[in-house]
């Protein structure tokens, strides 16, 4: 049975499609058939962060529109050819599509895919509704502020009125540095409030954004970044190797101590 | 200097194969929409051409404000946020050449509007010293809304010769568009004929154009000549750098390593694909010779 994911937020700017893009590779790296879907009409990101934008020809809306069919709109990655992209549309709203409508491609995906990854656009309108439609699993990507996990929390209250239980927690951008100094919440802060399953901790990161820019996720990268890292951990927590909970806290640890000496401290 | 260009034809790379199980090569499709319960009794005909937005034409000293279809029966649907912003942007694009004064006669053939949306138009037109003076509509709450905000109406079920004429004339394409501005991200300009843009076209941004596609400017969006399946098209740019090119039915994306300097270019169907000349090498007398079958 395929797993349907939908990465959510509530507040912009968290690292959600990050997440996506490097959460999607990874898995496709780890030899499972991955879709990636970007749910975010009209302010569309995925592709440019899997460097795939100039290989768009079709988007989610002309297949609905029956200009083309679903695996002609799939953009299959040349680096990784177990990933493929759904991409959404620039020139519409995210009032152009019905949830309806993202059931019907999410579950022909179904069919081909082990994976599919809902990039979901900020908020908690129709573009949140249409994202969670067909999703069986949801991760929330938070990052340690307050005004984040705040929204976070309310998203996770709706995702359990839609009936999506199985929600996981993934924390973005974490500076250790500043959670020894007491300037940062700690992984325990916002697991205290949120009180759901932790993922993953990635940390902040220069190299995230060299990776943006480049449209090279950091799974990539030979010798791997410490997000990098990070995210190949998540990956392979959320395919259920029996990582021990201790696992957990050891990327997080590792980083403590590296980020320590490179502060000299 | 001829530059190669990486091109491929869109869907060719995974064609379609009978066994839906092989990865490398399968099909998928979407289940049809379920039957609503207010499904339309006669599925319309779909409009013959989705690529329809709000245009201006000027006819015998008056200016023709054609609305595009009603949107619940287009393929490519334009709702009210949508023509306004369209509206807007052709007369903001086009300014220079909208005579003040011209008497506006709009052409709102099928579509719905209230009082309120025809005084939108009204007040987007008077910001260009454009009057509006006549009202055309096929849908009687159309008119009788544009009635009731005190505009000169008149109905008619059919367009014979205003704006539907040119379904008719399907050969013939309309008057080249141009546009003044900056394309930016999730603007798409839609025109049954040539586009010529004085600006840039920002990544995001797309032009549909039936005929030629010049770019007075940086290029850096989607572009799509010849939409309608004329490969003789060409697009043109100062600085041609597209996320993608498509003429006709041929697709191709800009090389990985961009050039280190730009110099302006064309870009045309050759023999193998789209390829892409320097503006000043270009000669058309090779290209047609080249290209008679």
């Amino acid at each position: 049975m395929s797993r349907i994911i939908v990465m959510t937020s509530g507040k912009g700017g968290v690292g959600k499609t990050t997440c996506t893009a490097n959460l999607g590779m990874a898995l496709a790296k780890a030899g499972q058939r991955v879709a990636v879907v970007d749910a975010d009409f009209g302010l569309r990101n995925l592709d440019l962060l899997l460097g795939l934008e100039n290989r768009i020809v079709y988007t989610a809306l002309d297949v609905l529109a029956g200009e083309c069919r679903l695996d002609q709109a799939l953009v299959k990655d040349k680096r990784q050819p177990n990933l493929a992209l759904l991409p959404a549309a620039q020139n519409r709203s995210k009032e152009s599509i019905k949830p309806e409508q993202m059931k019907r491609l999410i579950k022909a995906l179904t069919k081909v895919y082990n994976f599919i990854l809902i990039d979901s656009p900020a908020g908690i309108e129709m573009g949140f509704r249409n994202s969670i439609a067909a999703a069986r699993e949801a991760i929330i990507v938070t990052t340690p502020e307050i005004s984040a996990v705040r929204d976070a929390d309310r998203v996770i209250g709706l995702l359990e009125a839609n009936d999506i239980k199985a929600v996981r927690l993934v924390i973005n951008r974490l500076r250790p540095a500043m959670v020894a100094a007491e300037q940062m919440m700690s992984v325990k802060d916002v697991q205290g409030i949120l009180s759901i399953p932790l993922l993953g901790v990635i940390p902040d990161d220069e190299q995230v954004i060299v990776s943006t820019n480049k449209g090279e996720p950091l799974v990539l990268e030979e010798k791997l970044s410490k997000a990098g890292i990070a995210f190949t951990n998540v990956s392979q927590r959320l395919q259920g190797e029996k990582v021990p909970l201790m696992d957990l806290s050891i990327p997080q640890d590792s980083f403590f101590t590296r980020l320590k000496r490179l502060f000299g401290m | 200097m001829v530059q190669d260009f990486p091109s491929s034809n869109g869907s060719s790379e995974d064609a379609p194969a009978p066994d839906g199980l092989d990865f490398n090569n399968f099909i998928l499709e979407i289940e049809p929409e379920p039957a609503s319960a207010e499904a339309e009794p006669v599925k319309t005909k779909p409009e013959s051409n989705p690529n329809l937005q709000v245009q201006f034409k000027s006819e015998g000293g008056r200016l023709l404000l054609i609305l595009p279809p009603a949107p619940e029966k287009s393929r490519n649907p334009v709702y009210w946020d949508e023509l306004r912003r369209q509206l807007k942007e052709r007369i903001s694009g086009g300014e220079r050449f909208l005579q003040p004064h011209t008497p506006v006669h709009l052409i709102a053939r099928d579509r719905l509007l209230d009082s309120q949306q025809v005084q939108q138009i009204d007040a987007l037109l008077s910001d260009a010293q454009l009057p509006l003076k006549r009202i055309y509509a096929s849908r009687r709450q159309t008119a009788v809304a544009a009635a009731t905000a005190g505009y000169s109406v008149e109905q008619q079920t059919t367009l014979s010769h205003l704006g539907q004429g040119q379904e008719a004339s399907r050969q013939a394409m309309d008057e080249p568009l141009y546009l003044q501005t900056t394309l930016r991200s999730g603007v798409e300009v839609r025109h049954r004929g040539t586009v010529i843009v004085l600006g840039d076209v920002n990544p995001g941004s797309s032009i549909v154009a039936e005929g030629d596609i010049f770019i007075w400017g940086h290029l850096r969006g989607v572009v799509h000549a010849g939409a309608g399946g004329n490969a003789q098209c060409r697009i043109m740019a100062l600085h041609m750098q597209p996320t993608q090119l498509r003429i006709a039915d041929k697709v191709a994306r800009s090389p990985d390593d961009p050039p280190m300097q730009y110099q302006p270019e064309v870009a045309y169907i050759g023999p193998d694909g789209i390829r892409i000349a320097l503006a000043a090498e270009f000669a058309l007398a090779d290209l047609t010779t080249q290209e008679s079958p």
